[in-house]
């Protein structure tokens, strides 16, 4: 039973790899997020949700491509881990994080409509939670492992700490629709990113406590929640449209 | 023809719509290029780091091209 549900998954490969059911699946969610984004988007003329769209978009498409080379086991790579032995690392999971955590914190500076000083340090202190994320996942001792897990973590909570601060107050001289999808999304955010190093920890990158299988699955309805998800309920909001069509009826509106 | 200074209009940038698409290429084709890399002699730290920065690269290039993705004219 026990060894069942830490190998979760089903070879779809033939490489000895179960988690290979998962990503394949999280490829397949993130692809049809970034076409149906993109269809929703064609013609879009609001400059302001024309932006949103450039974002959106790009999100799970970038995420549907570093899903794929983790399925094709180009994304890969083992680390020996002192007293853990070798160990699978899903590299491209850190780089999609890379490019796809910025832009989604930019789509939520878009809506409080926050100036470019504090978009920047933003942007920055996410790129230091994952790349410190990227350097324990790396680093070939459990004492460096969790000490860079801990600096991620802390760098995560600052990031939090700033949308649920900074950017919630920013957003309150905006209109009610903006306010309201600010907070859906800030709230959903707040929920998802806090999952990830909990998983990290409890995964085999961690402690070890759930196998490969499993974090693979959980990392997958993660991503999926946080990218497409996110996109589904920001691209649904009339929030997104600018003030030149704001008054007539939106076309998120109309296709709903 | 009247002498009225006209309003200015938000057009599309589009040096802003080349810049997100070519980051959007590299920041996907760096995804694929480690084995690649690794072949031209990198190591795999050296070549890791390298996608890992194309990655964050290309996210702050679409930041700033998305920022700057419409122009006014007059």
């Amino acid at each position: 039973m026990e060894a069942a549900i830490l190998q979760a998954g089903f070879d779809l490969l033939g490489d000895g790899r179960p988690e290979t059911l998962w990503l394949g699946i999280g490829t397949l969610f993130m692809l049809m997020g970034t076409f149906y984004f993109l269809i929703k988007g064609w013609g879009v003329t609001d400059e302001e949700a024309r932006e949103y769209y450039a974002i959106t978009i790009l999100v799970p498409g970038i995420a549907s491509a570093a899903y794929l080379s983790m399925f094709f086991g180009i994304g890969l790579t083992e680390v020996e881990v002192a007293g853990r032995g070798m160990l699978d690392i899903y590299y491209a999971r850190y780089a999609d994080w890379l490019f796809t955590t910025p832009l989604l914190l930019l789509d939520l500076a878009l809506l409080a409509k926050v100036d470019r000083v504090t978009i920047g340090t933003l942007i920055g202190v996410d790129a230091l939670m994952i790349v410190t994320g990227l350097v324990g996942a790396l680093s070939e001792t459990m004492l460096a492992r969790y000490t860079w897990w801990l600096i991620s973590t802390i760098s995560m909570i600052v990031v939090l700490y700033f949308l649920a601060t900074s950017l919630r107050s920013a957003a309150k001289q905006r209109s009610e629709e903006v306010q309201s999808t600010f907070n859906t999304l800030t709230v959903l955010t707040l929920v998802l990113w806090t999952a990830y190093p909990i998983l990290w920890i409890i995964g085999t990158e961690g402690a070890g406590v759930v196998g490969l299988g499993v974090e693979t699955l959980a990392f997958m309805v993660l991503d999926v929640s946080a990218k497409v998800g996110f996109g589904l309920i920001l691209l649904r909001s009339r929030a997104i449209l600018g003030d030149t069509e704001a008054p007539e009826p939106s076309a998120a509106a109309t296709a709903d | 023809m009247t002498d009225e200074p006209s309003e200015p209009v938000a057009v599309l940038n589009t040096y802003s719509v080349v810049g997100i698409a070519i980051c959007a290429v590299l920041a996907a084709a760096a995804l694929f290029s480690l084995p690649t890399l690794q072949t031209f002699g990198l190591s795999f730290g050296t070549a890791f780091w390298l996608t890992a920065g194309v990655e964050l690269v290309t996210a702050f290039g679409i930041a700033y091209f998305v920022l700057n993705l419409h122009e006014e004219r007059a």
